[in-house]
């Protein structure tokens, strides 16, 4: 019972990270291989505050993710204005350098050795509501103003241009909140798990919530969730194969990309208009189809 | 001294200056960041390692044998991630997924083979080092440097001077009107993987030469190569040989005067400088998102 409740609590933290994603990539076209740093920015700023600082754990939790957004303003300042693919190289780099950072200031963070002695105070109650405040924030960012704009420039940036939406702006608003999202999620692991280590934060787990988000569904939130969920839990359920399970993880995102292009789920919501689509879709049958 | 950190930083810069132009080559001919090219680096420096503790060969037949296995895991990525997108059309969203995705998929690969070991490379040399003078010369750097030289020379007259050289160009340039033209858009496109894996399976090999060490990690110097790009200007072949150039020097200096350990972090001040100053990079050619 408990290893499926430290699953589930971990899976719940993938799904923030996750949603996070979703607002650079999914809405505004933008990827990020650096975000797993800002989660190790969340993680170990917060931690520095409550274990070497004494700070009690909220004021710090703020203060770290509030860090995070000002670093992501000077990451993401230069590369707004450019082509898509320069923040995913500058994203790359910046995780990099992070890296050597946080291996080699030892005396704050640990250095390689990790970074220990986070108190307990994170359960899985407290993950599971601030979860779910973060899906419900992230939908509401979806259906706002900025939210529609970041759609429209992930389809045409010149044409979104045109319309006179402010391109840099919006995408930094965007590249901020997923900033925000994800280190949350970087600090309620590390207060959960109780120790970090660099290596935890590569590009590499930026780039699996990038293949979750688009495994769930091009721009689906719905989907992302459910692909988060699965994805996390596979490789757990994939135990025995040991070492193949990362190969059977690889062949099953490629061949959904070659196969499914559009993902698992497309553009689909969960909404409690779409549920009835679906059901009133599957009475009347034939007829549904041919008038599509 | 000075004339060793010249060197140095040249032979670094010219490997680094192999992984910015297999990576340009990519994204000049399908516009995208090609993110396997690190872990084809590590595969293909693995069977450099194999081949030569297998066979004992000398340095030159190791390379061919590796660059060759390098081309083919290029062509075969290409086959089973890239294809069907290209074939499709698809927005530059697919090629990212499918790059890291098939990326994942090497360095898999490798860790079933190898595990998390540390491999000792082989040396190739007899002797290490060569003293001119009063200065110490690493034997391989020189190699590295000499080798790295000749290939991009070679490279750049394929690109200029040949038919097929000339069929990348303009299918980078335009993939429908060479198209219509009558160039084999899709052969050509298995062309630069080809070269681009060749060209990654050299800068593997000799980082793992220039590292004395392999393990499966070696792919994230892959970074060295993107910076190089930005630095150069993404899309570019010859910006990316002067960014990895300069990139190379600057960083041996700088390894020289504060260690080793915060080079990456300078690395990246280094490429904020630059977007901040001049973001089109050094050649100058600004790729456009196309409307």
């Amino acid at each position: 019972m408990q290893f499926y409740l430290s699953v589930l609590t971990l899976t719940l933290i993938t799904i923030i990270g996750v949603a996070g994603v979703y607002v650079l990539t999914s809405l505004a076209g933008m990827f990020s291989l650096g975000q797993a740093a800002f989660m190790a920015i969340g993680a170990y700023a917060s931690g520095i505050l409550v274990v070497k600082l004494n700070w009690p754990f909220l004021p710090a939790a703020i203060l770290a993710v509030l860090i995070s957004v000002i670093i992501g303003f000077f990451v993401g300042l230069p590369t707004v204005k450019l082509r898509r693919d320069y923040i995913s190289l500058v994203t790359l780099g910046f995780g990099e350098a992070l890296t050597a950072i946080l291996n080699q200031m030892t005396g704050l963070t640990g250095g390689a050795a990790g970074f220990s002695g986070f108190p307990k105070v994170i359960s899985f109650p407290i993950v599971l509501v601030a979860a779910i405040i973060c899906v419900i924030l992230v939908a509401f960012f979806k259906k706002s103003k900025y939210g529609r704009q970041c759609i429209a420039l992930k389809g045409d940036e010149l044409a979104a241009k045109a319309m006179g939406i402010n391109v840099p702006k919006v995408k930094m608003i965007a590249f901020l909140f997923s900033v925000a999202l994800v280190s949350l999620s970087g600090v309620l692991y590390a207060f959960y798990v109780t120790y970090v280590d660099p290596t935890l934060f590569g590009w590499k787990l930026s780039g699996e919530w990038v293949i979750m988000n688009f495994f769930g569904g091009v721009s689906s939130l719905t989907g992302s969730i459910l692909s988060a969920i699965i994805l996390t839990a596979l490789p757990e359920m994939l135990r025995f194969l040991s070492d193949f399970r990362m190969v059977f993880y690889a062949v099953v995102v490629l061949l959904v990309l070659n196969f499914k292009p559009a993902g698992l789920l497309g553009t689909w919501e969960l909404t409690p208009k779409n549920v009835k689509k679906l059901f009133q879709k599957k009475k009347e049958g034939t007829h549904a189809s041919s008038g599509k | 001294m000075a004339i060793q950190l010249l060197l140095n930083g040249l032979a670094v810069g010219s490997v680094y200056a192999l992984i910015a132009t297999g990576f340009a080559l990519i994204f000049s001919i399908l516009k995208f960041s090609n993110f396997s090219h690190g872990a084809l680096m590590t595969l293909s420096a693995f069977v450099g390692y194999f081949v030569s503790a297998g066979t004992g060969w000398s340095l030159i037949p190791v390379l061919i044998v590796s660059m060759l296995v390098g081309g083919l895991i290029g062509l075969f990525g290409e086959f089973v991630a890239f294809r069907r997108i290209t074939k499709r059309n698809s927005a530059t969203f697919y090629y990212f997924v499918s790059s890291i995705t098939l990326g994942t998929f090497y360095e898999s690969i490798v860790t079933i083979i190898v595990g998390a070991g540390y491999f000792v490379y082989p040396m190739f040399f007899s002797k290490p080092a060569i003293w001119i003078g009063n200065f110490v010369i690493q034997t391989s750097s020189v190699v590295m440097l000499g080798i790295s030289a000749i290939v991009l020379i070679i490279l750049v007259f394929v690109l200029q001077k040949t038919k097929m050289g000339r069929a990348l160009r303009a299918v980078s340039y335009d993939r429908d009107t060479a198209y219509l033209m009558g160039i084999d858009v899709f052969k050509t496109i298995s062309i630069a993987f080809f070269i681009s894996g060749a060209l990654g399976a050299l800068a593997g090999v000799f980082l793992g030469i220039y590292n004395y060490t392999l393990t499966a990690q070696l792919g994230n110097l892959v970074v060295k190569g993107f910076i190089a790009s930005v630095i150069g200007g993404l899309g570019s072949i010859s910006g990316a040989v002067f960014g990895a150039v300069l990139l190379g020097l600057l960083e041996t200096i700088l390894i020289f005067f504060i260690g080793s350990g915060y080079a990456p972090v300078a690395t990246f001040l280094i490429m904020i400088l630059f977007l901040f100053i001049r973001p089109q990079g050094i050649a100058g050619k600004s790729v456009q998102e196309k409307a």
